[in-house]
């Protein structure tokens, strides 16, 4: 994806941390800044329905991003993530409600509980490949979710949980527009700290168990720590997300996070793009936007001429669930590297207009 | 040219008056409507029964002259989608007047908001946990925005045990009855659970462990046999039409003598005509006094509100359809009386509610049960009208038929008046 072949010639660099620089060069870096500070003040601006949508897709980003750590970096595969974001969500939930503990603490402790939880469906990771490895992480979903459904000192059983709004030493933040700060703030660090980690020793290690297991563990990479710990990793991520979707919806039921909001997950950073940091996040907004652009497609369709001449009514709900799917489909035929490669072409396009061919 | 450069802002300022006057004149109203999630079979003709009746109530000159602007969403049974929907109902620059709401788990996750917020929710959820205004029974978070026509899940299942220890009596059977709770691990199914298997005790009956299956129709031998190998006599079934049906068709197969005790939502036209043969017998409570066709002076206006939606009038409304009209009037005359005694605001239309004795919407005589609400319980009415589906042929064909030749009958077995107890408001 971003091989070689794409750097243009005479672009080389002297130095090794030259070589591993977030920022290439020190426009993307003021871009990148502004961009941040462009964002602080989207509140004031937005209307409640678009800083939701913001808020979700920094929420899921976050969760996305782990499993990226998992998928794209160390080459493993989990169709259990969205049992870990549950669990982040009720253990954040349950810690603030039972301890003295302000939500502000919580949300990390949720993140470290998880983590641990994570490391242990990890260790048949260690062992496991491929379409093995995809049926062991199921357990993981099945597990957690009926765990969900009958720890009532935990979760409240199938009565949704409750969760208090987000507070530190007694001030609490009501409301979107003081929520997604927050989430801002956590969407910066993690993919700050993803991005950084990417450049150690030991996120060099999980690249290499991807790229060739057998001469990663030829060259010393111990194999199954960086597996488990990937693992782990990833449900440290989904715990995080998990619990500010929590104080963020201050109800934590365990709806709509079964298997196929796991795969949902998995969508978004192979539309991203495996292995991207930033396809991540592009993903996360393609697949939150979706439904909702759908939803607004099939709200103008309603009462028109052609939901009379075919008589949708309320099949209109349907097809729009079919045009996601096909949608979806049509994206992996068609840009098969995902967002984060045609993020790429288009920048190299501009870089060399108007002499691009 | 010079009196149409005049002219043209002119009209725009008037065009502009015009619309944000009709902006500010109408009133907003959040609906839930389940059209694609886990009860949608029952969620289908609910929905488009609220959405009919504010247009029928739009065509008629809407709320105190007021049009109603009613903001139906699909949410597929979702609390998650359903607490994004509340959060753009409850922001200050769209808050609505009051909500239409549909499940028991996301009609319990507001609860809080609601009071918070002083929005009126009229749910498809008939929990009796969402009874009790104030809290004071103990029993239940306080639900003072809470509100919803018919009897509550626990009321209805007591009644239907009151019914079924009578029903052992008259065969003249030996020992005690066996009574078995069903329905997926959900807070719908749940809802009444306690408080069924607490009355079969003291009716009793031997109560059995409860048996779950999915509120998704699927294959459920493994219930049947297991209601097999226990004896079980009498079954509650939780979850709605469709994911009961499978259970009887698979019990039918396997053999199994029991009398299954449906929910509200339990049974109705279309799915007794789907399981055919199967659902004969089954006994569940109706919230209108009659069904689709039925002799009363209001099923009139049912039928007009009907046409909203199906110009031909030659569609079969099955009885959620009907409950719905039924709810959404209730709805509509609280916030007339709101916008009579100080504007439709959220906490208006809840007094709205409280004002009446023995209230049925106007138009609607016959049809809708009479019902209360007062501001200490909320249990509208504790009136449940048991019926029996009787299936005597083939149930192909077109609903309308089977209806008239009475292929499929929903016949009344009895009226059940429970004592209004304070200790069980809000259980």
């Amino acid at each position: 994806m971003a091989g070689p072949a794409l750097i243009p010639a005479g672009d080389f660099r002297t130095s090794y941390a030259a070589d591993t620089t977030i920022f290439p060069t020190t426009t993307s870096r003021n871009f990148a800044i502004i961009g941040v500070l462009l964002l602080c003040l989207v509140p004031q601006f937005l209307g409640g329905y678009w800083l939701s949508i913001l808020i979700q897709i920094g929420i899921f980003s976050i969760a996305a991003l782990g499993l990226n750590i998992l998928v794209g970096f160390t080459g493993q595969i989990s169709i259990g993530h969205a049992a870990f974001f549950l669990l982040g969500a009720f253990t954040s939930a349950y810690i603030s409600n039972n301890a003295p503990i302000p939500v502000f603490f919580a949300i990390p402790l949720a993140g470290v509980v998880t983590a641990l939880v994570g490391l242990i469906f990890g260790i048949p990771a260690a062992r496991l490949k491929g379409l093995y490895l995809v049926i062991a992480t199921l357990a993981a979903q099945y597990i957690l979710l009926d765990f969900f459904s009958r720890a009532e000192w935990f979760t409240g059983g199938s009565v949704p949980a409750s969760a208090n709004p987000f507070s530190i030493f007694g001030f609490a933040l009501r409301g979107d527009r003081q929520y997604f700060y927050v989430v801002l703030a956590y969407v910066i660090a993690s993919y700050v700290l993803v991005t950084n980690l990417m450049r150690t020793r030991d996120g060099r290690a999980l690249v290499a168990i991807r790229d060739h297991y057998l001469s990663a563990e030829i060259m010393g990479i111990n194999l199954t720590k960086y597996r488990t710990l990937s693992f782990g990793l990833a449900a440290f991520f989904a715990g995080i997300a998990g619990a500010l979707y929590a104080h963020y919806q201050l109800v934590v039921s365990q709806e709509g996070f079964g298997i196929e909001r796991s795969i949902l997950f998995l969508a978004m950073i192979i539309i991203g793009g495996t292995g991207s940091i930033m396809g991540t996040l592009m993903g996360t907004a393609f697949v939150v936007l979706l439904p909702e652009t759908m939803e607004f497609i099939s709200l103008y369709l309603k009462g028109g001429a052609i939901d009379k001449a075919l008589s949708l009514n309320t099949n209109i709900t349907f097809l729009r669930e079919i045009a996601i799917g096909v949608i979806i489909i049509a994206f992996l035929m068609f840009e098969p590297d995902g967002l984060a490669h045609r993020w790429r072409q288009i920048k190299a396009y501009w870089k060399l207009y108007p002499f691009s061919h | 040219m010079k009196t149409r450069s005049l002219l043209s802002p002119a009209s725009l300022v008037l065009a502009i008056a015009a619309f944000s006057a009709s902006a500010q004149a109408q009133i907003a109203i959040g609906h839930l409507a389940d059209y694609s999630g886990g009860t949608s079979d029952v969620g289908t003709p609910y929905g488009q029964a609220v959405a009919d009746t504010f247009a029928w109530v739009n065509k008629n000159g809407g709320v105190g002259g007021k049009q109603l602007n009613v903001d139906t969403n699909d949410y597929g049974y979702q609390v998650p989608r359903a607490i994004a929907l509340y959060k753009k109902w409850s922001a200050s620059d769209s808050k609505v007047a009051a909500i239409m709401g549909w499940g028991t788990a996301d009609t319990e996750a507001l609860t809080g908001f609601l009071a918070q917020d002083k929005i009126p929710d009229l749910s498809g959820s008939y929990a009796a946990a969402l009874t009790d205004p104030e809290g004071v029974s103990g029993k239940a978070k306080p639900a003072p925005y809470n509100f919803f026509y018919g009897p509550s899940y626990s009321d209805s299942l007591r009644a239907m045990l009151m019914w079924a220890a009578e029903d052992w009596k008259a065969k003249g059977k030996a020992g005690k009855p066996k009574f078995v709770h069903m329905g997926a691990n959900h807070p719908y199914p749940n809802a009444p659970k306690a408080a069924g298997e607490a009355m079969a005790q003291e009716l009793g009956f031997e109560v059995l462990p409860p048996l779950v299956f999915a509120l998704a129709p699927g294959d459920y031998s493994a219930q049947c046999l297991s209601l097999k190998s226990s004896g079980a006599n009498y079954a509650y079934l939780g979850n709605t039409a469709a994911s009961n049906i499978s259970v009887m068709k698979a019990c039918k197969t396997a053999g199994v003598e029991i009398q299954f005790l449906g929910n509200v939502w339990g049974m109705d036209e279309n799915a007794a005509k789907t399981a055919g043969d199967a659902a004969n017998g089954v006994i569940f409570p109706l919230r209108t006094a009659v069904s689709w066709g039925g002799d009363a002076p209001g099923m009139k206006t049912v039928m007009e509100i009907s046409k909203m939606s199906d110009p031909t009038g030659k569609v079969y409304r099955p009885v959620h359809y009907i409950a719905a009209v039924c709810s959404a009037l209730y709805m509509k005359e609280a916030l007339d009386w709101a916008a009579k005694n100080g504007g439709a605001t959220g906490e208006n239309v809840a007094k709205g509610f409280h004002q009446k004795k023995d209230w049925v919407p106007a138009g609607m005589e016959g049809v809708c049960s009479p019902s209360t609400w007062t501001d200490k319980d909320h249990r509208g009415t504790l009136k449940v009208d048991l019926y029996r589906t009787k299936i005597s042929g083939a149930t192909d064909g077109d609903l309308n038929d089977l209806m008239a030749k009475g292929t499929i009958k929903l016949e009344k077995v009895k009226t059940i008046e429970l004592p209004r107890k304070p200790e069980l408001l809000g259980w």
